[in-house]
């Protein structure tokens, strides 16, 4: 089969499961941010630094391993940089979404950790976070987010930028532009490249849980718990102040002209939403601070046609039920540390299911266990379509065994078929 | 047990800080046993395990329980001076590569609240570390957090550095986080894991027999 009948084929199991119906056989999507590295033989370093080895390492991975689509992000949470520019740069939000570490060294932001710089070579980059606003001025966001995320927390979050107008500022500010602009390049190519090898992207639109964005950004998850008992009042203003933000840059990231889209032979445009908080609060703080906001995001951006791709990181057992609250089959759920089996019985099918073995098992398990664990999986929980998602906890692990990751495909392909 | 223990333990298991510190207060001043207050404490952090387990509580809620222990314990130090006891050292520490600690942190809190000895050896933190802690410390549990999936294979780099060095024999190790399960314990070799704080800290006192 040549890349583009690949292509065809792929795209076709892709959306037969986003519009509810059971695909040939399961899709396999993973999502990688150094075991590409680690398979071509690079180090992290290498293709952190270097978008060149970054595409070559990709490719040798599409190639070798027969995956229906492919996330590589070697970037780090930025979502703060991305809602900072979003009323008056909106052009750069897509490439601002996550940190780069060439964004990183130029803008000595304080919230991420990279080898080369603050950790040690060959390591997986790491996101932080620090408190960056007061308890004092939870009022003054509220007020005018844009205004303050500006003024008050761009300074204190890169230090690059802390005094505006220095010589320092303005220059890391036209680096940081330069670096986006070579950043957006690479990752065309790598995704057009990745096309050409017959793996298909979909656009994919960038958004947040609103309490996540103080959370991971402003507050800082170590006090934002806290602040849920001493000043519940001022926590939820904030997140009512974010949540349009959410709303607008779903709606800037997800516009794909007609022309895109006919390129890429799909309509799909997915939405990116990963949860952190979640597996933190009881049902109580959840339904009360979180879900409100991230239910409001989530049906505005199903109402302007986009998917929804929402990563609910840790356990969320306890607040499935919530999801019944959004219609029927518009959203793709990969659940980390909650049993699929689990999803099924209390969602049934109103939300896409993705699911795949644990990083525990690529690293220290056997291609037979992990047939095992497919083989289970795919048995009790496949009907009516899911996807596979290798590495359910954060994506393909750099010390994942390559075997290990073969023979997740491998199973796909005896028990994953309908 | 009188009303004002009750009370006490009733603030804790709440999560009502200031009423807790309060009624804290009032006993220090009063000048009560102290070991009775830790038993108090004690009594109120298995009620907010047990509620964890029972899926009640959430990590939120053992972090605020962890704040409020942090607090009380800084009180009750100055009080204890070198009186109080101690069930063994624990030497803990996020391992190399990792920097992540909120786990570590909730852990070491309810591992003093149940009167461990902490030495909190911070974050990324490599082989060589621990081995100078355990050589210094002579702990009876050393525990390896982490939470990146990387860092399963420097809790093995970490297990066999302490064995190179004839030193497993002596301790026991725990590994935890929230990534770590089964696979993870046999693959570092380690004795125990834990993905949560509560179930880890009743691991910790099977590990050390004082259960």
């Amino acid at each position: 089969m040549d890349p583009a009948e690949k292509y065809r084929e792929r795209l076709d199991r892709l959306e037969a499961v986003i519009n509810g119906k059971e695909p040939d056989r399961t899709p396999i999507t993973p999502m990688m941010s150094i075991f590409h590295a680690h398979y071509a033989g690079y180090t992290s370093n290498d293709v952190i630094y270097d978008y060149a080895k970054n595409k070559e390492a990709a490719l040798k991975v599409a190639h070798d391993f027969d995956f229906d689509s492919m996330i590589v992000l070697t970037g780090l949470e930025a979502t703060f940089m991305s809602l900072t520019f979003l009323h008056n740069a909106p052009g750069i939000v897509p490439g601002a979404r996550f940190m780069q570490a060439q964004f990183h060294e130029v803008l000595q932001d304080v919230y991420t950790k990279w080898p080369g710089f603050e950790l040690r070579d060959d390591t997986q980059p790491q996101f932080i976070g620090k408190e960056i606003m007061s308890v004092d001025e939870y009022d003054l966001f509220s007020k005018d987010p844009a205004d303050f995320l500006n003024r008050t927390a761009l300074p204190r979050v890169c230090k690059a930028l802390k005094e505006p107008g220095s010589p320092e500022y303005n220059a890391a500010l036209a680096e940081y532009g330069t670096e986006l602009a070579k950043f957006g390049a690479a990752q065309g190519d790598l995704i057009q490249s990745l096309g050409q090898a017959g793996v298909p992207t979909f656009p994919t639109a960038w958004s947040y849980s609103p309490l996540d964005v103080i959370s991971d950004f402003l507050r800082d998850i170590k006090n934002i718990v806290l602040d849920f008992y001493r000043y519940p009042d001022k926590v939820k203003q904030a997140t009512e102040a974010i949540t349009p933000y959410l709303i607008e840059s779903a709606k800037v990231t997800g516009a794909v002209p007609p022309e895109v889209q006919k390129a890429l032979g799909t309509e799909v445009v997915e939405c990116f939403f990963p949860l952190h908080l979640n597996e933190y609060l009881n049902p109580k703080l959840y339904n009360e601070f979180y879900w409100p906001a991230l239910r409001k995001v989530l049906e505005e951006v199903i109402a302007m046609g986009q998917t929804p791709y929402i990563l609910f990181e840790g356990r969320h057992d306890a607040h499935l039920e919530t999801l019944l609250d959004l219609p029927k089959g518009k959203v793709i759920g990969v659940f980390d540390k909650t049993d699929p089996r689990k999803v099924r019985e209390v969602l049934g099918d109103h939300v896409i299911l993705s699911s795949g073995p644990p990083n525990s098992l690529l690293i220290g398990g056997t291609p037979q266990k992990v047939d095992d664990y497919m083989k289970d999986m795919l048995n009790d929980c496949k009907e009516g379509g899911m996807m596979i998602y290798p590495g359910v906890d954060g994506g393909i692990s750099g010390k994942a065994k390559p075997e290990n990751v073969q023979a997740v495909v491998e199973a796909v392909k005896k028990y994953g078929t309908y | 047990m009188t009303d004002t223990r009750e009370d006490f333990i009733n603030a804790l298991v709440d999560l009502d800080e200031i009423k807790c510190i309060d009624i804290l207060n009032q006993r220090v001043e009063s000048k009560e046993d102290p070991f009775i207050i830790i038993e108090d404490v004690r009594k109120a952090t298995d009620i907010v395990g047990q509620r964890f387990e029972e899926g009640r509580f959430f990590v939120s809620d053992l972090m605020m329980a962890g704040e409020i222990l942090n607090q009380i314990m800084v009180i009750l130090k100055p009080v204890f001076g070198e009186s109080k006891e101690n069930k063994g050292t624990v030497v803990i520490g996020t391992v190399e590569g990792d920097v992540h600690d909120i786990g570590k942190n909730i852990t070491s809190a309810l591992l003093e609240a149940e009167g461990f000895n902490v030495i909190d050896l911070g974050i990324d933190q490599p082989p060589e570390a621990f081995i100078e802690a355990i050589k210094e410390n002579k702990p009876v549990i050393v525990a390896l957090s982490g939470l990146l999936t990387e860092a399963t294979e420097s809790m093995k780099n970490t297990v066999d550095a302490i064995k190179e060095a004839g030193l497993r024999d002596q301790i026991k190790i725990i590994v935890g986080g929230g990534r770590t399960d089964e696979e993870t314990r046999k693959y570092t070799g380690a004795d125990e894991w834990s993905d949560d704080a509560t179930s880890g800290v009743r691991k910790f006192k099977k590990l050390a027999g004082v259960e």
